[in-house]
C-alpha cells in the first residue's frame, strides 16, 4: 500500500513535469503493487490521454468505473478519449455525466467541464452535419444517375423518330436541371441563420448555456458562470441583493429550449 | 478559471463591438486580450466636454469578467483627461462601477464606456476630487490595488 502510493505520488510528480511517458509507468507499477485504488485509473488514464493513447485510457476509465461508478475524472477522461475517436455520442453522454457529478459535488473542475460538453455538442454537430452534406451531395447523384437512365431508355423508345427523339432527351434535360437547381437552392438555405437568440445565451460567459440555473429575480445564467461569481461576491449581477449559489434552481424548460437550438445549430457552440 | 475564459468572452465582445456601438464611443485598437483603447465622446452640450474626445485604456484580467476590468483615461496631444470630481489629473477614475464590490461581471466594455459617459454628461463642477495633486504626486499603485471610497455615489 505505501509504495503504492509512493509510486503514484512519483507519478504525479513526473505528470505535473509533462514527462507522461515516466508517469504512465510509474502509475502502471503503482497498480500492479494495489489494483484496486480507482484514482491509480484515472491518473493513468490521464497520462495516456496526453499520449494520444485512445484505446487503453478507455480501458482504465473503464476499469475506474467498475471500481468507483461515480468518478467525475473517469468520466471525464472518457469523455475526451471518445472525443478524440469520434464517437461523438458516447463523448457527449460521459460528459453530461461529468458534469452532472460535477455539480452534485460543487467541485471547481465545473466550467472546464461544462466548457467540455459545449465541445462534445459542437463536435457532434459537425460530423451530423458533413454527414448531411455527403448523404445529400450523394442522394443528388444517385438520382440524377436513375433520370440519365430513365432517359436513355425514354430516347430507345422512340425508335427512328429523329423529332421525337431529340424532344424527349431536351425534357429530361430540362428536368434534371431543375433537379439540380433545387438541391443548389436547398444547400445555402442551411448555412444563412447563423444568429444567437439572446435568450440562449449566459451574459456571463457569452456563450450557450448548457446548465442554465435561474435566480430569485428571474434571469437565468450558465451554472459554472454564477457560482464562479457569487464565490467572490455572493450578489445577484443584476440587482446586488444578497444571492447564495444554494437558492439558484435549475430552469429545466431554457435547458431544453438550448439543447434543442445547439441540436439544430451547433455551429453556436462557439460562435 | 482559465485565461482563455476571459479570451473567449473579449472575442465575442470585440465581434459585437466591432460591428455596432453607441454614439459617441469609437473602438481604436484591440490587438489582443489584454489591452484595448476606446474614444468616447460626451454627446449632450455639457459646456465642460463640448467637442473633446477622450481615450479610454481598459486591462483585463485573466479572471474577467468575474472580476473587473482596469480602467483609466489616458493623456494624449489631442486627447485631454476630463474634468471630473471622479477623476484623478493622471486618467485614474474612482467609480464604482469599476471597484470589486460595484462591479458585476454582466457588465462589460461597451456598457462601462456608456457609464462613464453619462458620469461626464451628469457633471457641473469643473474640479478634480479632493487632494488630487498629493495623489498624483504619490500613487504607485495600480488602479485596482486602490481602495478607494465612494463617498458621493451619486455624483
Amino acid at each position: 500500500m505505501a509504495k503504492s502510493t509512493h509510486l503514484k505520488d512519483e507519478g504525479n510528480r513526473r505528470f505535473q513535469a509533462g514527462d507522461y511517458v515516466m508517469a504512465e509507468a510509474l502509475y502502471s507499477q503503482a497498480l500492479i503493487a494495489d489494483a484496486n485504488n480507482p484514482a491509480l485509473y484515472t491518473n493513468r488514464a490521464m497520462a495516456r490521454l496526453r499520449l494520444n493513447q485512445w484505446d487503453s485510457a478507455i480501458a482504465d476509465c473503464a476499469a475506474c468505473l467498475r471500481l468507483a461508478p461515480d468518478s467525475m475524472k473517469a468520466h471525464y477522461s472518457l469523455s475526451q478519449a471518445h472525443l478524440a475517436l469520434r464517437a461523438h455520442d458516447d463523448a457527449l453522454r460521459h460528459a453530461l455525466r461529468a458534469h452532472a457529478l460535477c455539480v452534485k459535488a460543487a467541485d471547481k473542475s465545473l466550467g472546464t467541464i461544462t466548457a467540455h460538453v459545449l465541445k462534445c455538442k459542437k463536435e457532434r454537430w459537425d460530423d451530423l452535419e458533413k454527414r448531411r452534406v455527403r448523404e445529400t451531395a450523394e442522394l443528388e447523384a444517385e438520382v440524377l444517375e436513375l433520370m440519365a437512365r430513365e432517359r436513355a431508355q425514354a430516347v430507345r423508345e422512340q425508335g427512328d423518330d429523329e423529332g421525337g427523339r431529340r424532344e424527349v432527351d431536351e425534357e429530361w434535360g430540362a428536368k434534371m436541371a431543375r433537379l439540380r437547381e433545387v438541391f443548389e437552392r436547398a444547400r445555402p438555405e442551411a448555412e444563412r441563420r447563423r444568429e444567437v437568440p439572446d435568450w440562449a445565451i449566459d451574459d456571463i460567459s457569452f456563450c450557450v448555456m448548457v446548465d442554465p440555473v435561474i435566480t430569485k429575480t428571474g434571469k437565468s445564467y450558465e451554472r459554472a458562470s454564477i457560482v464562479e461569481h457569487l464565490r467572490r461576491q455572493p450578489q445577484d449581477p443584476l440587482t446586488r441583493e444578497p444571492l447564495y449559489a444554494s437558492e439558484l434552481r435549475p430552469n429545466l424548460d431554457l435547458k431544453q429550449a438550448c439543447d434543442e437550438f445547439l441540436q439544430q445549430n451547433g455551429w453556436a457552440a462557439d460562435w | 478559471m482559465s485565461a482563455s475564459f476571459a479570451a473567449k468572452r473579449l472575442g465575442k465582445e470585440l465581434q459585437k463591438i466591432s460591428n455596432s456601438l453607441p454614439p459617441g464611443i469609437e473602438l481604436v485598437s484591440a490587438e489582443n486580450f489584454d489591452e484595448w483603447l476606446l474614444d468616447i465622446k460626451v454627446l449632450d452640450n455639457n459646456p465642460l466636454y463640448q467637442n473633446e474626445t477622450y481615450r479610454l485604456k481598459f486591462r483585463f484580467g485573466p479572471s474577467y469578467p468575474i472580476e473587473p476590468p482596469e480602467v483609466v483615461f489616458v493623456q494624449l496631444p489631442d486627447r485631454p483627461i476630463p474634468m471630473h470630481p471622479h477623476v484623478y489629473s493622471n486618467g485614474i477614475i474612482c467609480l464604482d462601477l469599476l471597484g470589486q464590490q460595484g462591479w458585476s461581471p454582466v457588465q462589460n466594455v461597451e456598457s462601462v464606456c456608456m457609464s462613464l459617459q453619462s458620469m461626464l454628461t451628469g457633471n457641473s463642477k469643473n474640479e478634480r476630487p479632493p487632494g488630487d495633486e498629493d495623489f498624483v504626486r504619490v500613487n504607485r499603485q495600480r488602479p485596482r490595488d486602490i481602495q478607494f471610497y465612494y463617498h458621493d455615489n451619486d455624483v
